[in-house]
Order: C-alpha cells, then structure tokens, then sequence
C-alpha cells in the first residue's frame, strides 16, 4: 500500500504531538508522568501530574478546571426553580441527591415544610440515587485494578435502578423532580412493588461484586494497605462519606446531623472500616449499598399518605436570610450555602462539593506510592468530575 | 451469598464500639452538649420562643476563647452558628474553633461579594443592564446577611465539631483597598484549595499560601468570575430564553 | 490506494468499500461529562450492545479510531485537548457531537467558561440533542452516521488538504 506524503507528514506530526503530550519534561529531579486531561483511568477529565523517581511518586499534583462550568456564578442569574436543573448536573451519577440540599435551604429561608409525603418519596429517591451512584463505583473500581467484568454488570444492573428512577420522574439521569415545599408529582400506581423487585436484585448484584472482587487476590494485593488515610488527616482535608468512614470516624450526616429526611424512621447502621485504605474505602461504600437498599426496604414498606406539596407562591420569592444545608450524598457531604436577598434569584450559592475535599488529599496522598497505585487510590477515593469543578 | 470476611466484620465491629465508647465519654466530660438541641424554652398562648442551648454554649466558648474579639454572632435556632471577626483575627478565631470546641474537620472556605450587582438581577430583566452611570450604581446601598459587616468582601469559612455536633460559620470583613488575609494552611491543611478557588473567583490574597495558582481557569483568564461587577458576556448578547418561568396552561389564559 | 488517489472509482466497488467501512468502525470515546456515563451504558453495557451495529468501542488510542463521541461539556480550559485529540485521528474521520452542551454550550450557555458547542473548535458530522441523551439517541445518531458514510464519494472525501498539526 502506498504512502502519500500527506500521510507521511501526518504520521509525523502525530508522533510529535503524542510526545508533546505523554512525557513533557525530563529534569533532573527525576521524569514528569502526565496523566490526562483524557484518560481512560479518570472519571471524566482530570489531569495528573506526577513526578517520579522510577516507579515511586515524588510529588503528584492533580490539575483540574477541564470541567469548570461555574455554577456558583450562574446560580445568581437563575431563579429559584431553575437551580435546580442546574445543580442536578454536579454528580451526575446521582442526581436527585443533588437537588436535595439545596431546595431544603430554601425551605429553610421560606420557613415551610414539605409534607410527610414528599419527605418520604424524597428519602426514597435520595437512596435509589445513592445505589445507581455507587453500583457503577463498585464496577469501576475492579477495571481500575485491571478486571474488565464487573463493570458490565455495574452497567447492566444499574438500569434497573435507573428505570424506576425514569418512572417517577421521567428522566434517567437528570430528574429535576424536587420543589421547594413538594415534589413534582407522586408516585406512579404499582411503582412501590417494581422497586421492591428491583431492590431484590440490586442485592443479589451486591453479592455478585463481593464474590467476584472483594476475596480477589489480586483486587487484595493491590489494595490493601494501599493509600491509607489518617483519621486526623481525612478530617483536616474535610473528607467526608465513605473516605471519612473508611478511616474509622463514625460520623454520618444522615444520622448525625439529618435535615428534612426521614432516616430517624428507619433502622439502619452506619458502617466504619479502622484501616482507611483503599480496601476499606470499596469495602464501606459496598456495605452502604447493602444498607440503603435495607433503609429503602423498610421506607417503601410505610409511606405516609397525604399531599406531595405544601402551600407554596406560584412565583417564588425567597426571604432574606442565609442558610447552610448539607445533606450525605453518596460522595459525601455536599452542602449548599445559600445567601438570599428576597429576589427571585439567589443573592449568592456556594457549593460545597463533595469530591473537592476528598480530592484536595491527593497531593498528600500520592507522594511516595507507585504508578500503578495512583489509578488505585483515585478509583478509591472516588470521585466525579462535575463534583470536583462545579 | 458469599461471606464477609470473619476478621472484617470484627475489626468493623470493634472500631464501631470504639467510637461509641469514645463519644459517650466525651460527650460525659463536657456540659451537656447532647441535650436536645432545640428546646421549648418560653411558651405563650401565642409564640414559642425556640432557642438553641448548643449553639449558645459554643458562642460562649469561643467568646471566652477569643476575649472581646467577636464583632457580631448570630444564631439560627438548630441551624447552626455564625461569628465575625476582624480581619486581624481570621487566623486566630479558626485555631480557637478548632482547640477549644473540638472543630477538626474543615468544611469549607469562601468569599461573598457583598456589592449590588450593576448588572440587575431581577427575574424581569429582559437583557441584562448595562449601567454606565456610575451614579446609578452608587444609589444601591450594600445589604450584609447575618452578623453584618463593613466592606465589599468578606471571607466566611465553616468548620464543624464531630464530637459537639456544631458547625461554625466564621465570617471576616476584608479591607477594599488590599484584600489579603493569613492563610489558614497551618490549622487545616484543606483550606488549601479552598483558598485557592476563592483567589481566582474573587481576587483576594491569602499571605502565607505556598501555590496561588489558578485552579480552575486557564492560566490567561482575565477578571474574576465571582465579583459581581464580573460580566456574562453571552447574556450581554441575547436574551435571557428563560424568562417565561411558569407558563400557563391551556385554559389558564387570562 | 492509488485508484481512491485517481479520483475514479467504479460505483459497485464505491458501495463496496463504504459498506466495509460503515459496518467496521472504531470508534472513539471522549466522555466529558454527564453524557459520558450514557455513552458508557451505550458502548460498555450488555443492554444496548453497540457491537451489534458494526461499532467497536474502546480502542486503545485514538489512531486506530474512526470517529469520535465527544459526549459533555467543552470548556474553554478543554478545547485545546479535544483539538489536539481530532487532529491525531487517521482520516477519513468523523465526530458525532453528543448531548446539549457539545452542541451548544446546553445549560451552561452564558457560562464564561464554557465553549458554546464544540463545533467551534473542531467539524461536527451529527448532532444528537438531549440532556444527555439516551443510549438509544446515541445509537441512533451512529447509524445516521453510517448512512452518511454509504451515501459518500470517496475520491470526493480524499481530496481535502492534509492535516498538519504544527
């Protein structure tokens, strides 16, 4: 087969520009590793800088801004109910988490309550979307360490979850379902026993990935004792949700510091791992798949009845006033701090992202491990893009 | 279903008593902090009066801890804390939270831009409003939220006690002239990237930083996003699409 | 092959190479953001199974790609990479603009940091609108895109200017 000079010139500039972008420096300190912007090993498109000496890390700095939307600076342009389509895209794998916290800010400065109702199918919601999140994380985690089969059933059994999500709110992903002092709609007829269903299977997913890679060998090799965290270290960097947990700190907002949800009607336990590394990180996110599914078991079982909305304006003006609400999303805590000046749209919202916390570790973190245990730690630490940047 | 492993579910188990035991112990040491923390204090035919014991016995605490240096403090029944200090101050009422009531995990960190936006930010604007007149924008006078304040900017970062169970919101009044401030680094290493973020978005100083780099933007970007002289170009250019907010449904026409 | 380079092809053998390449493409995958996870149930899941329509996924770099997802939000911070990225595709290629935001700029239209559709900074063959998407779009999308690979000349498609990177 012939080569055109175009081709030629093109196979070159290529190869040029490849290099450009693997390697960029040698200095003598020791080689620039450049992991991304694109790369398969980031959920989404972060970018890593490390220094090495050999195999070990000297220094390993994350680069972000790739996915800088600027919410915080949009919200002050949008009204009220139009945040929140906003907000659903910051964790993008679990929505419906993310409109919480802010519209219970708003309730807070408007002074009204949802209905029993609503904050029941709220909670229900709040905790499908936590297992659609953290099914993918636990499929993912595997391919990090180099099993390519539990992501697929990540994926395929993560539609279930995602199916009943649609029929309630329409939207597979972005549901937008949240009003301040309601919900959108009720629920829809015989939805209750589908999830029930659903609720079985995700269960049995949940065994599926403990058999396949918690007893692992290598799944253990590469991460036991891997990455390990502090306790006092995770909390001066602000790590919160299963990274904090995962270092032996008992502390969940769901039960310590619960706003507008209902989880004091339920019984259910908050799972710790004394280790804090990467194992114990996989490990506490499994269990708490385990036991939401065992929290939504016993919600769907008594769902009050009555109205889904409380007596709210048709044009919402929010009161002066300032508010923090901070709810645990299945990343974390992730909060917003809303100041209002009685406009229709907020006067400023700070967004308090879950995975910008636990990221922040990072440089901390990587210093001194191996290449192949950076992909590692960051699988663990789990973190989505959009919740980083904002 | 396959088996957790048998010295898991004990090394779990073990910490888990652990922590109780440590919280019940600390929570006996200190005054009370585990009462409810919303009690019916006053009660009238007509108004309860809510007050909140946990938030005023850390207004206490930090009061004695910092002598006179609270400018203002406000507490939101069951919402928590917030105090202003000088600027002077920032560095210190943050290691006062954190030694004297137990607030070691470092929530996070950021400014408010307290001026009027010259821009409008009225649900009504159909294009957003380009004032020129310096005038004009004078006549909007600054509101500050709770606790008050002085000048433009002001840093507010919340820091939270796990043992306690209160979240502290601390706000400072930056200069206009030169806004900097000590960086809080030495007390939680995650202010980091907090301070970061706030010094692109803003235009602050924080002394004592090891790394202002912009963290998010390009490093070219011109001005900073989060002043709310800052302004969006593509809504300089068409308007807003979202105006009609509620749209009316058929045979709802007026 | 120096009858594409003549500029004279038969037409049955045109239908043929199309045909080979419509139903044998690799195919690229630049998640970005929340598309990228739709994208992900569209290529790595068993329900929807991409593969059935002649589309491999997962190439290990984009040279051995035939054309491009680029799924999410193009930030101004990102549109470099993405440029960069296309430009190290073999030609012929293609790119599929996947969700709002890679077309427009979606949600995020008056953002200062996002670019407003990523047909900006590099040439779009198909826009699949949606916020995000489903799997299904996405699919659909891919087999407009090899009918438009069927119906195309390619001694016309040859004829463009290289593509230096400089």
């Amino acid at each position: 087969m012939a080569t055109t000079e175009s081709d030629q010139m093109a196979y070159i500039a290529a190869q040029a520009a490849d290099a450009r972008v693997n390697v960029e420096v040698e200095t003598d300190e020791g080689m620039t590793l450049n992991l991304g912007p694109q790369h398969p090993a980031t959920h989404g498109t972060l970018r890593i800088v490390a220094k090495l000496d050999g195999e070990k890390v000297l220094a390993a700095e994350p680069i972000m801004g790739y996915m800088h939307r600027g919410y915080e600076k949009l919200t002050e342009v949008r009204t009220y109910p139009q945040v929140t389509t906003l907000v659903n895209r910051i964790d993008w794998l679990g929505s419906f988490a993310n409109e919480v916290p802010f519209i219970l800010a708003a309730e807070q400065l408007m002074e009204v309550e949802a209905p029993p109702r609503a904050q029941w199918i709220r909670t229900v919601l709040f905790e499908l979307s936590r297992i659609a999140n953290i099914s993918l994380f636990l499929g993912d985690m595997a391919v990090q360490v180099g099993a390519t089969t539990p992501v697929f059933y990540a994926f395929r059994d993560r539609e279930f979850v995602l199916n009943q999500i649609e029929r309630v709110t329409g939207g597979r992903f972005h549901p937008n379902f949240d009003r301040i002092g309601g919900l959108k709609d009720d629920l829809p007829k015989g939805w209750i026993e589908e999830t029930g269903a659903v609720l079985g299977k995700m269960r049995d997913f949940c065994d599926e990935m403990e058999e396949l890679v918690l007893g692992n060998e290598i799944f253990q090799a590469r991460t036991r004792g891997i990455g390990v965290i502090p306790p006092d270290v995770a909390l001066s960097y602000g790590l919160s949700g299963a990274n904090l947990r995962a270092s032996g700190i008992d502390w969940d907002i769901r039960r310590d510091a619960n706003v507008g949800l209902v989880y004091d009607e339920v019984d259910w336990k908050v799972w710790t791992h004394p280790d804090g590394d990467s194992f114990s990180r996989f490990w506490v996110r499994l269990q708490e798949t385990r036991e939401a599914i065992n929290i939504l078991e016993q919600l769907l079982g008594g769902i009050p009845s009555g109205p889904i909305m409380a007596k709210v304006p048709r044009i919402i003006k929010v009161p002066a006033g300032e508010a923090y609400v901070a709810t645990e999303n299945p990343l974390g805590e992730m909060g917003f701090y809303v100041v209002s000046q009685g406009d229709l749209t907020p006067f400023r919202v700070k967004i308090r992202s879950a995975s910008f916390s636990n990221m922040s570790i990072t440089p901390w973190l990587l210093k001194g491990v191996f290449v192949p245990d950076i992909i590692s730690i960051l699988a663990s630490l789990y973190f989505i893009l959009g919740d980083i940047d904002r | 279903m396959a088996e957790i492993p048998e010295h898991l579910l004990k090394r779990a188990q073990a910490a888990r008593e652990k922590a109780e035991a440590e919280a019940k112990s600390s929570t006996g040491d200190s005054t009370k902090p585990e009462e409810t923390a919303v009690t019916e204090t006053t009660e009238t035919d007509e108004e309860v009066i809510l007050t909140d014991e946990k938030a005023e016995a850390a207004l206490a605490t930090l009061q004695q801890e910092l002598e006179g240096k609270i400018l203002d403090s406000h507490i939101a029944t069951g919402r928590g804390l917030w105090i202003r200090v000088g600027i002077q101050d920032w560095r210190p009422a943050a290691k006062a939270a954190k030694e004297a009531l137990d607030c070691k995990f470092f929530d996070w960190l950021s400014a408010i831009d307290w001026m009027p936006s010259p821009y409008g930010r009225e649900h009504e604007t159909e294009q957003d409003l380009i004032n020129d007149d310096p005038e004009e924008n004078d006549d909007k006078e600054m509101e500050w939220g709770y606790t008050g304040g002085e000048t433009r900017f002001q840093l507010i970062c919340r820091v939270y006690s796990i043992s306690k169970k209160i979240g502290v919101m601390i706000k400072a009044d930056l200069p206009d002239n030169d806004p900097r401030a000590l960086s809080l680094i030495p007390i939680y290493a995650g202010a980091n990237w907090h301070e970061r973020e706030a010094r692109e978005m803003f235009g602050l100083t924080f002394d004592e930083h090891p790394d202002l780099r912009n963290i998010y933007l390009p490093g070219d970007f011109e001005g900073h996003p989060l002043r709310k002289d800052y302004p969006l170009l593509s809504r300089r250019m068409k308007p807003w699409p979202g105006i009609v907010d509620v749209e009316l449904l058929p045979g709802d026409e007026e | 092959m120096g009858l594409v380079e003549s500029g004279k092809i038969p037409k049955p053998l045109t239908k043929l190479l199309n045909m080979s390449r419509r139903y044998s493409m690799w195919v690229y995958q630049w998640g970005l953001a929340c598309c990228a996870i739709e994208m992900g149930a569209a290529f790595a899941s068993p329900r929807y199974d991409v593969m059935r329509l002649g589309v491999i996924p997962l190439p290990a770099s984009p040279r051995q790609a035939d054309f491009l997802v680029v799924s999410g939000t193009v930030t101004d911070k990102m549109a470099p990479a993405v440029r960069r990225l296309w430009e190290q595709m073999p030609d012929p290629k293609y790119v599929i603009s996947m969700g709002s935001c890679a077309n427009c700029g979606g949600p995020y239209w008056d953002s200062y940091s996002v670019t407003k559709g990523v047909d900006q900074v590099i040439p779009v063959d198909v826009y699949v609108p949606g916020c995000p998407p489903r799997p299904e779009a996405l699919l659909e999308g891919i087999v407009l895109l090899q009918e438009r690979i069927m119906n195309e000349d390619m001694a016309e498609r040859w004829k463009g200017d290289p593509i230096v990177v400089e």
